[in-house]
């Protein structure tokens, strides 16, 4: 840990950061699960279809995202061997120590989740895959049970019905969570306001539509599929409207902070306006609030008009945009919390490092697995749609199309 | 039932996984987890296990007694010989020859014994006049300008302890009964 | 009834037995007050845990003073403190701060090094802008653990490694501690930091491993002017007592509800 330089008074033990680039990593990461699964929520349980083409690749970016969201943490942690010990002893008066289980909850329901939805998928590729490696993996993905019967079906649909409901409110206690987590330490004036939850939540579906937006787009170009208009401009209306909600929270909460003036106004003041000018005035406000508010603005206003070429360079670029806000909004709630001292004195002068367990090439190595885990999926499962939109080349046998079944139709992509 | 097979190996899978985490959980959590509050008690006596090593100016005056006697006579009684000189367990475990090894600790580097005072630096942390220090205390801007009021000669070897006694306080003027003729002003 | 208007004609007791009668006679006042009651059981109860829990209470509770009148900013605890517990370079365990105040109000704190090398005329922030006159007053605080009775550190700890002795001291389990800095990030006073060397959250213990080896905590040995007042606040007979019987005191951000059972005599508005 370094012994930053710092300005005015800062308490001794306050010259060092305790929380780095993990843990602004961490909401991010979690924030970016709760959004994509808030995106497939939209289309399996209410009924938006726009987002049908989107829908599995949300589900699957969820949980692959949510597969590392613990890896920062555990490269933080002073004794990351002890890490159980939040599960084998919790300590019921702590925020942090719900993370075990909601975390482990939360991963459960998304995997039977997408487990259900591909199950049908599964169990024709284990029939008819080309490559006898992977019937294990296949026979192994269906548990052993090649039950698809119109039964078999219908019991898995009533039982997905059931886990969205619960997954729905566990991806929002899992990301309001990380809020509390900060907005709950009363230690802190940057932190401590009942707003964290709602900001970090909506921050997190901004980001999880976002992301979902920037790679269907970008992986239909390379892959030269054709994109889905609507759905496209579904995303964007969903990101616009979200992004809305959030800013707004978060311009609340920081004017509130100027109107009341406490004790602790002058020196975040002094924050937001110096140390936190860039990441905030410019990067989380201009760039990231402002210019894709009226941008996307433009798309839900003008709706068909819009040629379809501008609208998949505005999903892109402003996929681009809401994904740095929120990192910055990340950032500035994490890093700036720690900028001035609880002496309301003096500040540190704070330098990212490159290098090192919690530099930022770790975190950039970190940002990448869950697309490789992506990648390997698609290698094994359709990412866009059902098992008829694989290569035909990797099955003896195509499935006819799927007809949705009368009243189930949402569960049927 | 007929239908969900795939759910019953499911729910196999989660006892499994619920049951082989409490079986870890009785494994690794220890016994005295929780006895009298949500910790483990035996992480108090592994507190309490520890050396104290500052021990004291009475242990110091066992052996240093002619020392130790004129401090507590004199006016400079407060500060405590460990001030000046350094934790004294690692000095008292040498000196009774005791093996020392096992103290990865800073006091090692004070020559795994005792520190050697300079006999200035210690002097400065309480006399060297600073606005918020009590005016009842007696108190120097600096050592040059204080040697050069007493008519005496400052060097950068000039130490404190020339005239100063630290232990008793007790002035002599040993450089300046060679320079100067006239007495110092008590 | 006339109590609500009047309540400085009727004690607080004979006001609650007032509510307490008409209660059961009126539905709709008696709901009013028996709410009005219950709104004061908090208080009550918050009263006779504070009770229960430090300075009546029987066995041994410490607590510890710190008299800023009479620092006189040595530093010589910090050294100690340092000394006695291997605290590592860059963090403490216990610090001075030194104030001085100017006439135009400004206010300067420093603690260069944590206060273990002393304090000099000169220093950097002495260098004001504003003008070269003499400070109008000025002082010194120790600071350490507040070792609070409702701790957020406990609070926040996720595995219990946090906890508070019997006699009411806030220990770190070495062992079970997982180094995830949310204690540090949830002190108000910045009393923990994450030890590089064990990897593990540290903080002042008020020497325990000494006090019960009948010591006294290495800074109040060490302190040279009696700034420093440790010992058994639930002995009436005790020195600590005896000041806090005799002395008004303070805590440090005493807003935030932790209740510190570290308490100060002499300190000044401007010391957060």
């Amino acid at each position: 840990m370094h012994h930053y330089i710092t300005e005015g008074y800062v308490l001794p033990n306050q010259a060092h950061i305790y929380w780095t680039t993990m843990i602004v990593l961490y909401p991010y990461i979690t924030g970016i699960v709760a959004g994509a699964f808030i995106i497939s929520s939209l289309h399996h349980v209410f009924d938006k279809d726009e987002l049908k083409p989107v829908s599995r690749f949300a589900m699957v970016m969820a949980f692959a995202f949510l597969l590392f969201a613990t890896l920062p943490l555990l490269n933080h942690l002073g004794h990351p061997e002890r890490a159980l010990n939040i599960m084998f002893t919790p300590n019921v008066t702590s925020a942090m120590a719900g993370f075990g289980f909601i975390y482990s909850t939360y991963l459960f329901i998304l995997a039977v989740e997408i487990w259900l939805v591909y199950r049908t998928d599964i169990v024709h590729l284990y029939q008819h895959t080309r490559y006898p490696a992977l019937k294990p993996v296949y026979w192994l993905l269906a548990l052993g049970i090649l039950d698809i019967s119109e039964e078999a079906k219908r019991v898995d649909r009533r039982v997905m019905i059931v886990l969205a409901s619960i997954g729905i409110p566990a991806a929002c206690g899992l990301h309001g969570y990380v809020g509390f987590i900060f907005g709950a330490i009363k230690a802190n004036p940057w932190w401590a306001s009942p707003l964290m939850p709602v900001i970090f939540l909506l921050s997190a579906i901004v980001s999880g539509v976002a992301m979902v937006m920037l790679c269907y787009i970008v992986i239909h170009w390379l892959q030269r599929r054709e994109i889905n208009g609507e759905c496209v401009h579904a995303l964007i209306e969903t990101a616009w409207y979200f992004l809305i909600i959030d800013v707004a929270l978060e311009m609340l909460e920081l004017i509130n902070h100027a109107y009341m003036a406490n004790e602790d106004w002058t020196i975040l003041k002094q924050l937001v306006t110096g140390k936190l000018f860039v990441s905030m005035f410019i990067i989380q406000i201009l760039l990231g609030s402002v210019v894709p508010f009226f941008v996307m603005g433009y798309v839900v206003v003008f709706k068909q008009r819009v040629p379809a070429m501008v609208r998949n360079l505005i999903g892109v670029c402003c996929g681009l945009l809401l994904l740095a806000q929120v990192a910055a909004m990340r950032w500035n709630v994490v890093m700036g919390g720690q900028m001035f001292s609880k002496s309301l004195r003096g500040f540190l002068n704070f330098q990212v490092d490159l290098y090192g367990r919690e530099g930022l090439i770790a975190g950039a190595v970190i940002l990448c697995l869950p697309f490789v885990v992506i990648f390997v999926f698609s290698r094994l499962l359709p990412l866009w749609g059902g098992v008829e939109s694989f290569p035909k080349e990797w099955m003896k046998e195509t499935p006819p199309v799927r007809q949705p079944l009368k009243g189930w139709s949402k569960f049927t992509s | 039932m007929r239908h969900a097979g795939h759910f019953v190996r499911l729910l196999a899978l989660v006892a499994i996984a619920v049951v082989g985490f409490l079986y870890v959980r009785s494994l690794v959590v220890p016994k005295d987890f929780g006895v009298k509050g949500h910790y483990r008690l035996s992480a108090i006596e592994d507190e309490a296990k520890r050396e104290a090593r500052h021990i004291g100016s009475d242990a110091c005056a066992e052996c240093h007694d002619d020392i130790g006697a004129a401090w507590k006579a004199g006016k400079h009684h407060t500060p405590q010989c460990e001030n000046c000189h350094g934790p004294g367990l690692m000095h008292t475990k040498v000196v009774a020859e005791e093996p020392t090894t096992g103290y990865p600790d800073p006091i090692l580097k004070f020559n795994n014994a005792i520190k050697r005072p300079t006999g200035i630096m210690e002097c400065k942390w309480c006399h060297l006049k600073t606005f918020e220090r009590p005016s009842t205390l007696k108190s120097i801007s600096s050592v040059r300008e204080h040697v050069e009021s007493h008519h005496g000669t400052y060097t950068t070897e000039t130490l404190c302890i020339d005239c100063h006694n630290p232990h008793t306080t007790v002035v002599t003027l040993p450089k300046l009964a060679a320079s100067s003729k006239a007495p110092v002003a008590k | 009834m006339t109590s609500l208007h009047s309540p400085d004609d009727v004690s607080r007791r004979a006001f609650l037995e007032a509510v307490a009668k008409t209660g059961g006679q009126s539905f709709l006042f008696g709901s009013l007050f028996v709410n009005t009651a219950l709104l004061r059981l908090p208080q009550v109860e918050a009263g006779a845990k504070a009770r229960a829990e430090s300075e009546t209470g029987k066995g041994v509770i410490y607590g510890f003073v710190v008299d800023t009148t009479k620092c006189i900013g040595c530093g010589s605890c910090v050294r100690a403190c340092r000394a006695e517990n291997g605290v590592p370079e860059g963090y403490n365990r216990t610090w001075v701060e030194q104030y001085t105040f100017y006439r135009d109000g400004e206010v300067f704190v420093n603690s260069p090094n944590g206060g273990e090398d002393g304090f000099a005329e000169q220093l950097p922030t002495r260098n004001r802008p504003s003008g070269d006159e003499a400070p109008m007053r000025g002082f010194f605080v120790p600071k350490l653990c507040n070792h609070c009775i409702d701790t957020p550190c406990i609070q926040v700890c996720p595995v219990g490694a946090s906890f508070k002795t019997d006699e009411g001291v806030v220990l770190v389990d070495h062992e079970r501690c997982v180094g995830c800095g949310y204690c540090v990030q949830a002190c108000p006073f910045g009393s923990r930091y994450l030890n590089p060397e064990t990897g593990t959250a540290d903080k002042c213990t008020w020497c325990h491993h000494r006090v019960v080896k009948g010591l006294l905590p290495a800074c109040v040995v060490s302190c040279p002017a009696e700034a420093r007042i440790f010992g058994n606040v639930s002995d009436p007979d005790s020195k600590i007592s005896r000041i806090l019987a005799t002395n008004r005191v303070q805590v440090l951000k005493s807003f935030l509800g932790t209740r510190p059972r570290t308490r100060y005599i002499g300190l000044d508005s401007e010391v957060i």
